[in-house]
């Protein structure tokens, strides 16, 4: 069974040669820097040593396996989708800010509903965005729309609305 | 549209007006193969397995913060008992295990690593003994690490051996942090019923029974539920509110559900538990205490506090219940003191006593927490309080907790502030008697007929 760990102790045991390093070995910083400092290179399988992703174990393998496919509460439609949501003061060209931003990078308006209450607006837009969109990127420009006087946005995965508010 | 305006807009104000967030995400590492004969081994090794596996920890939870809208306040660590992992250095002074839990979350970048702890509730190990003797010098020292001890069970009874010598650990790491008003006892905590997947902090740590790797999630909430039960309105029964803090508990649960199950994901590892609790901060409107007001007491503390704390825990954990199969930790209410405006101020007006928080712990899901009292506070009287709390967690099997902290140079009424998410507390007075005798006694509190379950 390949050791968990190579320490720096362990490095310094080893003397000047290369050392053997199983990819399932936790080297550990300071035995990397001893190991450069002697001079000491790591190899595994004859290549050079480079650190792998963290073993998670074997209940982690499971879950891998599971996670992705766990009941979700039903979305009809909407899956996929990213919520927009905008309040504030009424004026003219609210919607057509919105929706410049959201047509630059392609995306298209499934659904989209405005009320007045007490001379704010609320209005909420169901948008679905193309393959490979930048949804942090989407969501700075949406929301850097507007301001404190004028109207805020906020940008939300549909999927937090359906884990809500759907069983 | 698939979600009416009413749910949108419902789900957009409970996160951008009540504050509703995710209060952690804690990712458990087991550190038991870091055990080592040699104390330096020992560090080196709990360094890098909590680097390898912890550094991707705080990039995920900000990207489904941003993704998801939903806030996700603390990104955090918990470990394997340090007792177990230092047991084969045999090493009596393990503050250098402490250095390097505090170096690790210091390079992953979590603000909070929990499980500098031991499992003291029937009896020592001579690595338990080094636990206690390094906590208050650890705790001093580094300033990321929370020690927790498990000092009694329904199954075990209390150890009152390690209640007294606890005692003492808190006065020592009292006085060794005096300067910034004891705050290294807000880093420390003992439990009856400790629970090996609480991702609170300072209680956090990774049981035995546990996983390799698993991410944990605690949900918040107060300022959610205090909000529904003013649209609720005062006219309407006790049996109503319930049902508006239970609607209201599913609601961020599944929120914690989705959170938990993404987070594991994109880290690659398993989902462990939602902790729903009710999470105090110390902002205005994110209060446990303004709850309690708002279902009838006219002031916390009052008559009628520990009847509306066990109906909101009961709801809170129902609802919780029906939103996630992972249900875990210490799920309920928090009451920790100085964390939360309204209960500051109800101690400060003289409406909140120790005996009545004392009495509000048998039916929250923790205990005293957070509670400040007067620098000179002898050891017995610590001794007291511990054990009062231990044993209404061991007789009503539930967990129970004490955070305490003796304020150096401070007097009942005066004012400590420990800054942040510890809050601001008023230094409480736990009266002139003590327990003399019954410290010095020592022994154990056998455990109670319903620890004999079998």
């Amino acid at each position: 069974m390949p050791r968990r760990f190579l320490t720096a102790e362990d490095v310094r045991r080893a003397g000047s040669g290369p050392l053997e390093v199983s990819s399932e070995t936790l080297v550990t910083p300071h035995a990397r820097q001893v190991a450069e400092e002697l001079g000491v290179r790591l190899v595994t399988g004859g290549g050079d040593w480079a650190p792998g992703p963290p073993d998670r174990g074997p209940d982690a393998e499971g879950a891998r396996r599971t996670l992705p496919h766990l009941p979700e509460p039903d979305g009809d439609d909407t899956e996929g989708s990213v919520i927009v949501t905008a309040v504030g003061l009424n004026r003219p060209g609210v919607l057509a800010e919105l929706t410049g931003v959201l047509s630059e990078v392609g995306a298209s308006i499934g659904d989209v509903s405005q009320r007045m209450i007490e001379g704010f607006f609320h209005m909420v837009l169901i948008v679905n965005i193309p393959q490979g969109c930048d949804f942090g990127e989407l969501k700075k420009k949406l929301e850097c729309l507007g301001g404190t006087d004028d109207y805020a946005v906020n940008v939300m995965h549909e999927r937090a609305f359906r884990f809500m508010h759907r069983v | 549209m698939s979600f009416t305006e009413r749910e949108i807009l419902e789900t957009i104000r409970m996160v951008a007006l009540e504050t509703l967030d995710i209060r952690t995400t804690t990712l458990g590492i087991n550190l038991l193969d870091c055990a080592d004969p040699d104390i330096e081994a020992t560090c080196e090794k709990i360094y890098a397995k909590i680097v390898h596996h912890g550094e991707a920890l705080v990039s995920v939870a900000d990207s489904i913060a941003a993704d998801y809208g939903v806030p996700i306040v603390n990104k955090r660590i918990a470990v394997t008992p340090i007792s177990w992992v230092a047991a084969a250095c045999g090493s009596k002074d393990l503050v250098p295990l402490a250095r390097a839990l505090d170096l690790a979350a210091s390079e992953v970048g979590v603000d909070f690593i929990g499980g500098f702890s031991a499992y003291v509730h029937k009896g020592f190990t001579r690595a338990d003994d080094a636990v206690f003797s390094s906590i208050p010098q650890a705790l001093a020292e580094t300033e990321r690490v929370c020690a927790s001890v498990s000092l009694g069970s329904t199954r075990a009874g209390i150890n009152m051996d390690a209640v007294a010598r606890f005692s003492d650990i808190i006065l020592d790491t009292a006085s060794r942090t005096a300067a910034s008003g004891g705050l290294g006892c807000a880093k420390l905590v003992c439990f009856c019923n400790a629970v090996e997947d609480n991702p609170f902090v300072a209680g956090a740590h990774l049981g035995v029974g546990e996983a390799e790797t698993v991410l944990n999630v605690g949900v918040s909430g107060p300022g959610v539920i205090r909000s529904a039960l003013e649209r609720l309105g005062s006219e309407k029964d006790l049996v109503a509110v319930a049902e508006t803090v239970k609607r209201t508990a599913f609601k961020v649960t599944r929120i914690g559900e989705l959170v938990g199950r993404e987070a594991a994901r994109r880290l690659g590892t398993s989902f462990g538990i939602v902790d729903v609790s009710l999470a105090p901060t110390p902002e205005i409107g994110d209060s446990v205490s303004d709850i309690l007001e708002m279902i009838g007491v006219d002031r916390t503390g009052a008559p009628g506090t520990i009847a509306a704390l066990a109906l909101l825990t009961d709801a809170v954990k129902k609802g919780g219940a029906m939103a996630s199969s992972a249900v875990g930790g210490l799920s309920g209410a928090f009451i920790p003191v100085s964390e939360d405006q309204g209960m500051i101020s109800a101690v400060k007006d003289g409406a909140l006593s120790l005996a009545t928080l004392t009495g509000m712990t048998s039916v929250c899901s923790v205990g005293l927490d957070m509670v400040a009292v007067p620098g000179d506070t002898s050891a017995s009287m610590l001794t007291g309080i511990i054990a009062d709390e231990m044993a209404i967690g061991m007789v009503n099997q539930k967990t129970t907790a004490v955070r305490i902290i003796p304020v150096p140079g401070k007097g009942p009424g005066e004012t400590v502030e420990w800054g942040g998410l510890l809050g601001t507390a008023i230094v409480q007075d736990p009266g002139s008697y003590a327990a003399d005798i019954f410290h010095a006694r020592g022994g154990r509190i056998p455990a109670p007929l319903q620890g004999y379950k079998n």
